[in-house]
């Protein structure tokens, strides 16, 4: 099968091999991970709570999603880069694994939702309406979701 | 105390768990933990002075702190429920005494500030917080990590991977 092949070379490349071969790499990448997911989802929930006008309302929306919005890419990136070596580290996990294709998914409406709620913050609206409300809390929880899909990548069974 | 753990992981409700919802507590665990770290940073990145500086301390910390209690709250509830479906063996295993050892630290590092550190805070809120202040910050934000690895760890010594 072409996934497999694709799973023997990515193994044995050198930076499969590097990882692999050093006890502490995995767990590592998985605790930037970790840290990363956690200050993104922090930050997400805050853009969505201040939307509906919660939590850090005395800022006005477009300058609060000015300062979250940069920061959640930036957490997005360092986890696509984690998430990239695990994959190459041990690819058998996740490209066989209908979960992972789930958490791939999921991230894509999400990062289209937050691109716009940022537009929407921009656009400095007056109130925001039930609408943006409801799109907001649905970008939460497809986060929330990403989290789920990811655990359940270790416990789905795909071979 | 091994006999208590051992009819701690006994009782119906810790075999349900182990043979069905762990997958499930443990991603709550996760999320509720998320929300407890991640508005945790975005208060110590404010005290020490990285973000949020047009910003009073106390608008920051008033706002999200609740959040940081009530999934905290939800953060031991699914520990809870995950330690008792492995009680004898997670009470014996050292990333778990470490990450409870580190969770007091916090807890400690918190109290300290709380009672001395934050008495002065009319004189700093709006602007660069104090030597002690911004110290308190950094020891959060490490010990904090250090709790988000050693809880990954656990997992590689007990159960799923």
């Amino acid at each position: 099968m072409k996934l497999a092949a694709i799973n023997d070379w990515l193994m044995s490349t050198s930076l499969s091999q590097l990882i692999q071969t050093t006890s502490w790499a995995i767990p590592g990448i998985q605790v930037v991970h970790i840290v990363c997911l956690a200050t993104l989802f922090a930050l997400a929930l805050n853009v969505s709570l201040r939307v509906a006008g919660r939590g850090l309302a005395a800022e006005p929306l477009a300058s609060l999603a000015g300062r979250f919005v940069p920061a959640i890419w930036i957490c997005l990136a360092v986890l696509l880069l984690s998430g990239v070596l695990l994959i190459v580290a041990e690819p058998f996990r996740t490209i066989t694994n209908p979960v992972f294709y789930l958490k791939m998914s999921l991230l894509i409406v999400a990062i289209a939702l937050t691109l716009w709620l940022s537009s929407v913050a921009r656009r400095q609206v007056g109130k925001p309406t039930p609408f943006h409300i409801a799109l907001a809390t649905v970008s939460i929880l497809i986060w929330a979701g990403i989290i789920v899909a990811g655990r359940y990548i270790a416990y789905a069974d795909h071979y | 105390m091994i006999q208590f753990l051992e009819w701690l992981q006994g009782t119906r409700l810790a075999i349900a768990i182990t043979e069905t919802w762990f997958p499930l507590v443990e991603s709550f665990h996760v999320i509720t933990m998320a929300i407890v770290a991640g508005t945790i940073f975005i208060v110590d990145t404010r005290l020490v002075g990285l973000t949020s500086l047009k910003l009073p301390f106390t608008y920051i910390s008033g706002r999200l702190l609740p959040w940081t209690w009530a999934a905290f709250a939800c953060s031991v509830v699914t520990g809870t429920l995950m330690f008792m479906a492995n009680a004898a063996t997670y009470y014996e295993n050292t990333p778990f005494r470490v990450k409870m050892a580190l969770l007091v630290l916090a807890g400690l590092n918190m109290l300290y500030f709380q009672k001395v550190t934050f008495r002065t805070v009319s004189a700093w809120d709006s602007g660069r917080a104090p030597s002690a202040a911004r110290l308190a910050g950094f020891i959060s934000i490490g010990l904090w990590c250090a709790v988000i690895g050693f809880g990954r760890w656990i997992g590689f010594v007990v159960g799923a991977e």
